[in-house]
């Protein structure tokens, strides 16, 4: 197939319609006082043709799983994605002069309180990897028509994700992903460091396995032949690397420096909408999207559920973190939506036992945790996939501002991280988690679960399959007992009292190891007649405050927390938060108090008094009182 | 293409001595532009001889020993990723770098951070060989009584910060190489070792952008692929010339060696640099191990013993006697003395009562007023200096300001590796949410024992109509469980100021949370504030509640305090100053003499902030009712009133929750 130039009329009519995104941008930011109009002209020509000519969608339904995607990795353009969503007649003209209104969902920045946002934006560098994640998706998941178009400025260029996304889009020859830079030349505080430079911004696109054209953005027709050869090409994705001007068609603003984020000073903002009026030549020219090829089902939303029950018995030692992989392929086994993802760690995560199952439904994402997420993000955005993504749970620190915006998305991600806490031992502090529920726990939408023997951590991964939000799994290293009957019910935000008796005198709650170094210590109190209620909580967040504060005022009001986390954020805390106002209960707190060291698990358990020797001693001092 | 290659250095060889040096330049620069990668220059070079050629492969193959013997001897470790790099270490240690041995924190010493941390063992390995280790304290390392642990961590001298967390190494080494040439203005070189698989992580190529803008003609990187990473190979395998690409794409001189020939490693590391330099080793992961060189399934995984014995006596084999004793050159002492003990404000703020400033304002002008008494304060920035107002410094120092655009990873990380060996009182800014960014670089500062100063600006919020994305509420939860952190929240002008000066002397890592509409200056100009000291901003006898605010919380709680004063309910405000130490006495004794009533409001969200903070030192006090005020949900754009009052923490819903719990303890009775 050869390129056809549009038709001068269609090149015309693609220039009014830039102009009027312009305009309507203009009039927007005038309107809420506050906005980013300039970095959104020098994207006009590139929004106008991307939505108006090469995009394939159903203007009237954004979020039909066989629309081509666009996400505008630079979010602070956001009125001029409101802008095109008006010219395509899906939000009211007038409504966007509600923009960043109180009561208005047009945000400062995308969220997905939109119809047509998937993904928010606004902390740049993260568009391009849930691109990805969405392209993938696409070719391999659903192999279906529909294209990802990333819009990403040039600031945003100097975030390592968008490189760790570059990498991994060329890897799995994202044929069907076209990423936009809008090389606008300036910043927010000053130039971007390659300033018009396009030649470093083509070679590093190509280096990094880009198929890449350098274009200027405010040039329609260049950007139709460009985007049309993009369609063309196979086996690599495409970079579009447009040479553009920050403030585009704003007279006196244009290039200027001191102009980001800021809305055009109201005595000035008629004249230039005047100005841009003025070289429009067919006002009322409608230009209509091409409609997308349906080949994409809609999503099966019927709940998944393991076929078969966990076949652990009692006193069987296994990792939660293999446990997790075990249960991860049989989720896999129950639906055919169930994907997963690393970063070159499987083997130690156990998602390996999931990839040897379903290959075909395993990314391995490489030692790039923020690109991991932001891939995970994508894949789970319409319901197409189920995606977990594991990792050391350390690393998803990696990634925490992914984590943080995937909440802000309503992203339905599950996120695993294995080798918490000093439990890990001789490999040092370096890979230990011992923040991450503090991390996890500040996510709004979050659940967080620590599972602690094999049949909880596979009813974990069940529940986390059909839990709205992000959920978090955080699993152990070393080998632990089963404590539960394969039959074991277990519910989100339901705590479970392992041992009990009529005389318990302190309740103890520790999960995953500790919960185990709370059982030995009960076996050893019990011994000299002392007897301790053992609480697991399986999810952090919610935490069962009812039955906590049931034990608590069973025992005396006497409760000690044991964990392998530090003592800021983890359980201690969730557990205080939950007995906050409750009378006459006297909490004391098991944690990590200072960067740990390598050594072997028992002995940093023992030295970090986290194992059982030091709640026995916990306990007895709480008589001692 | 090698033909050509090989000609033009003849060529070069014949013409260069005749020539001089403008013509030689020529010839250099004929090399037409596709060799250029790869083209080593003779410009300098001094071919070591056969003999030192045989003492530094000697000197790899003990290093490959002691690596295998100290991982199979203690059962973990990664010992077929330090065989990759045996002749790199070794060429580095004893050929290229100049220290001194004896001396580790020598200022004058070039810097090495193996980015691979996983490949200690071979950094400790070297030590022995240099004679500072003991061979029996290196087969106990990873041992709970050993300072040498599974990844370096400062715990040793010759560590100057933490790895093993991938992909750091080279943001850390950027810091350093930046305070070499523009702070220090010193000759010490900056060489970092990193792993292929590291390469995937996006921190690298933050910071290989940065060494090319700056360019850090003083930074080698030494690139060792070894193709295999931990669960499969790396996504480039044994493509050197795409790593090569890359590296020149940022702006690198790339070379490509194998990296298991010490002639080739000592000529690409004797070549002058007029920019940051890449060396790509082609390297075979497991090197000298028969069964697992090259191969899968052999990442972090020790020998057994019979076949550690004998790979080991096969690598021993190798050894050819040499007389050749290799001492590492000593350096040029030219870094200059520097001191950042006690370094104090030379006058108090200079603000009145009343008058309105942002404290993120309040932030720029204290550190560019602490950085005009003191030449070693240096800030930077992530391209938001004109809201963090770290501009206000860059106008005053533009030599000591270091802008380093959208990559707040390697903000942090080249924050850390100009703090490191203290050469430099650090404050990198950006907005408080963006900090998230970089969390994995800060729990690692915390491992390095690293003494920088953060300040997030922009919290909660405050931010208003840019919406959510902006809107740092997580901040203090994250930093609180940082275990070397102080966190500053200040409230006014005056104690931002005192917050950045106590930030400058104070170790460890510490946080200054700013915000930024303006606030009205509360504090005399000669109010003492010291780390873990809260404020009693607002009290009288007859107070019947406490308030816990801080920023634009604790002024709403003085607004509140004035509206409930109409209808005679008082209540005290407490301004904790620092939240990370909490101070625990001040609030407890005031909340026992407001009979045990607290409120604790914040512009946060519940988990891991100032409540959860004052809920932990307060947990055990009898009697005590305790009440919360915070974020509960992903908020949105919109005026930060009208979001204050959504969300309930203006001054209205805590005036209404005074009521209630003064009515509630009043229907209690």
């Amino acid at each position: 197939m050869s390129y056809h130039k549009p038709d001068e009329k269609t090149l015309q009519a693609l220039k009014d319609i830039a102009n009027k995104l312009r305009i309507h941008s203009i009039k927007e930011t005038c309107a809420s006082n506050s906005g980013h109009p300039t970095s959104c002209c020098s994207a006009a020509e590139l929004m106008s043709v991307l939505f108006f000519h090469t995009m394939r969608y159903k203007a009237n339904d954004p979020r039909n799983p066989s629309n081509d995607r666009f996400i505008l990795s630079k979010g602070h353009a956001a009125p001029i994605l409101y802008a095109a969503w008006a010219e395509a007649g899906f939000i009211k003209e007038s409504e966007l002069l509600n923009l960043r209104k109180i009561d208005s969902d047009l945000e400062g920045h995308p969220t997905p309180k939109l119809a047509f946002v998937d993904v928010a934006t606004g902390s740049l560098g993260q568009g391009l990897g849930a691109a990805c994640g969405m392209a993938y998706t696409g070719k391999y998941f659903d192999k279906a028509s529909y294209r990802v178009y990333c819009m990403m400025g040039d600031g945003e260029c100097s975030e390592g994700s968008v490189w760790e996304a570059m990498a991994f889009a060329s890897y799995y020859k994202l044929d069907n992903l076209v990423a936009i830079l809008d090389v606008n030349r300036l910043g927010q505080s000053e130039a971007a460091p390659l300033q018009h430079n396009m030649d470093t911004y083509k070679e590093r696109c190509k280096a990094f396995g880009f198929n890449t054209y350098v274009v200027d953005g405010h040039d329609v027709e260049e950007l139709c032949k460009a985007l049309w050869h993009a369609e063309q090409t196979k086996g690599k994705p495409t970079a579009i690397v447009a040479k553009t001007f920050k403030g585009k068609g704003l007279k006196g603003i244009e290039d200027q420096d001191n102009w980001h984020g800021k809305p055009m000073p109201k005595d000035r903002a008629e004249e230039l909408i005047n100005d841009l009026l003025s070289q429009i030549q067919s006002p009322n020219k409608p230009l209509h999207p091409q409609l997308p090829n349906e080949d994409v089902a809609l999503a099966d939303l019927t709940p998944i559920r393991l076929l078969t029950a966990p076949e652990y018995k009692i006193g069987d030692k296994m990792s939660t973190r293999k446990a997790y992989g075990v249960a991860l392929k049989k989720m896999g086994d129950a639906s055919p939506r169930v994907v997963a993802m690393d970063g070159d760690t499987k083997n130690s995560t156990f998602s390996d036992i999931f990839k040897k199952a379903h290959p075909d439904r395993f990314i391995e994402c490489f030692i790039a945790e923020q690109n991991m997420v932001s891939v995970a993000i994508g894949c789970a955005t319409r319901d197409r996939t189920v995606s977990f993504a594991s990792a050391f749970a350390a690393f998803f620190a990696r990634a925490y501002d992914h984590i943080r915006m995937a909440a802000i998305s309503q992203s339905n991600v599950n996120l695993v991280g294995s080798h918490c806490g000093v439990s890990i031992g001789e490999d040092g502090p370096s890979q230990m988690a011992l923040e991450d529920l503090a991390m996890f726990r500040a996510i709004p939408t979050c659940t967080v679960f620590y599972p602690s023997d094999g049949v909880s951590t596979e009813r974990a991964v069940e529940l986390a399959a059909n839990t709205k939000g992000i959920c978090f799994i955080r699993t152990s290293r070393p080998d632990t007992a089963v404590i539960y009957d394969a039959g074991e019910k277990f519910e989100v935000g339901k705590a479970k009292v392992v041992r009990q008796s009529d005389k318990d005198q302190v309740t103890i709650i520790g999960a995953g190891v500790t919960l185990h170094e709370a059982l030995a210590a009960h076996d050893q109190l019990a011994k000299e007649g002392v007897n301790i209620r053992v609480i697991d909580p399986f999810t952090i967040k919610p935490l069962d405050a009812s039955t906590i504060v049931a034990s608590a005022r069973a025992t005396g009001g006497k409760v000690i927390t044991v964990e392998d986390h530090y003592k800021d954020g983890g359980l201690g805390e969730a557990v205080l938060s939950a007995l906050g106002e409750e009378p006459g209960i006297v909490v004391h707190r098991l944690a990590v108090s200072c960067v740990p060291r390598s050594g072997k698990p028992q002995e940093l358990l023992d030295m970090f008094g986290i194992s059982a020797k030091s709640i026995v001693a916990a306990v007895r001092r709480t008589f001692a009182n | 293409m090698f033909k050509k290659h090989i000609i033009f250095q003849i060529l070069y060889i014949i013409v260069g001595p005749l020539c001089p040096a403008s013509l030689k330049r020529f010839v250099f620069y004929k090399v037409p532009p596709q060799l250029q990668g790869s083209y080593l220059s003779m410009e300098d070079y001094h071919k070591p001889d056969q003999q030192t050629v045989q003492a530094l492969r000697n000197i790899a193959n003990r290093l490959r020993i002691n690596s295998i013997k100290a991982t199979t001897a203690v059962g973990n470790g990664h010992p077929t990723s330090c065989c990759s790099v045996a002749e790199i270490m070794s060429v580095l240690f004893f050929h290229t770098m100049k220290y001194r041995p004896d001396d580790h924190k020598n200022p004058n010493n070039d810097r090495f951070i193996l980015s691979k941390g996983h490949a200690a063992p071979v950094l400790y390995s070297v030590w022995v060989e240099i004679g500072f280790l003991k061979e029996s304290e290196l087969m106990s390392m990873c041992q709970v009584d050993s300072t040498l642990e599974g990844h370096p961590t400062p715990k040793q001298q010759f560590v100057d910060v933490a790895t093993g967390s991938l992909g750091q190494g080279l943001g850390v080494a950027c810091g350093m190489a930046y305070t070499a040439k523009y702070f220090d203005k010193s000759s010490y070189h900056v060489y970092c070792l990193l792993g292929d698989g590291e390469m995937s992580e996006g921190a690298v190529w933050e910071a290989m952008a940065f060494a090319s803008y700056y360019q850090l003609d003083n930074l080698l990187a030494i690139l060792d692929i070894n193709r295999l990473g931990q669960s499969d190979p790396a996504p480039l395998q044994h493509h050197v010339e795409k790593y090569q690409r890359r590296c020149e794409a940022f702006g690198w001189h790339a070379i490509i060696v194998d990296g298991h020939s010490v002639e080739e490693l000592c000529k690409a590391m004797s070549q002058p640099r007029h920019q940051p330099t890449a060396i790509i080793a082609k390297t075979i992961k497991g090197k000298g191990i028969p069964v697992a060189e090259d191969k899968m399934g052999w990442h972090g995984k020790v020998l057994s013993k019979d076949m550690a014995e004998s790979v080991m006596r096969d690598i021993q084999s190798r050894i050819l006697n040499s007389n050749k004793r290799m001492y590492p050159a000593s350096p040029i002492e030219d870094a200059p003395p520097v001191s950042l003990r006690n370094v104090r404000m030379p006058s108090a703020p200079n603000y009145k009562p009343g008058e309105k400033i942002a404290t993120c304002k309040a932030y720029g002008m204290a550190v560019a007023k602490l950085g005009r008494y003191n030449e070693r304060v240096v800030a930077m920035d992530v391209d938001t200096k004109n809201f963090t107002c770290s501009e206000i410094f860059k106008n005053e120092h533009p030599n000591r300001f270091i802008e380093c655009y959208s990559a707040e990873q390697n903000m942090v990380s080249v924050a850390t590796g100009c703090a490191a060996r203290e050469r430099n009182i650090v404050f990198a800014s950006g907005l408080a949410t963006f900090f998230t960014r970089a969390y994995d670089q800060l729990r690692m500062a915390a491992i390095s024992d690293s003494n920088i100063n953060l300040c997030g600006s922009h919290c909660g919020l405050s931010d208003g109509e840019d919406g959510p994305a902006h809107m740092g509420l997580e901040d203090m939860a994250i930093f609180r469980a940082i275990p070397t952190a102080t966190i500053f929240y200040p409230s006014d002008a005056v104690s931002t100021e005192k917050a950045v000066e106590l930030a400058a002397n104070t170790k460890g890592v510490c946080y200054v949370r700013t915000t930024r509409p303006e606030t009205a200056i509360i504090y005399n100009s000669n109010e003492d504030f010291h780390v873990g000291q809260a404020k009693v901003v607002c009290q009288s006898k007859e107070d019947q509640v406490t308030v816990i605010g801080a920023g634009m919380t604790l002024h709403e709680a003085l607004a509140a305090a004035e509206q409930l004063k109409k209808e005679r309910i008082h209540i005290r405000v407490i301004d904790p100053f620092t939240i990370k130490p909490l101070d625990a006495k001040t609030i407890i004794d005031h909340v026992r003499s407001t009979r045990g009533r607290v409120i604790t409001v914040e512009d946060h969200y519940y988990e891991g902030g100032l409540g959860e903070a004052v809920c932990s030192a307060i947990v055990n006090e009898p009697g005590f009712t305790f009440q919360r005020l915070a974020v509960a949900h992903v908020p949105r754009s919109g005026k930060m009133s009208d979001l204050f009052k959504i969300y309930g923490i203006d001054r209205d819903s805590i005036a209404q929750l005074v009521r209630k719990m003064l009515s509630s303890s009043a229907n209690a009775k």
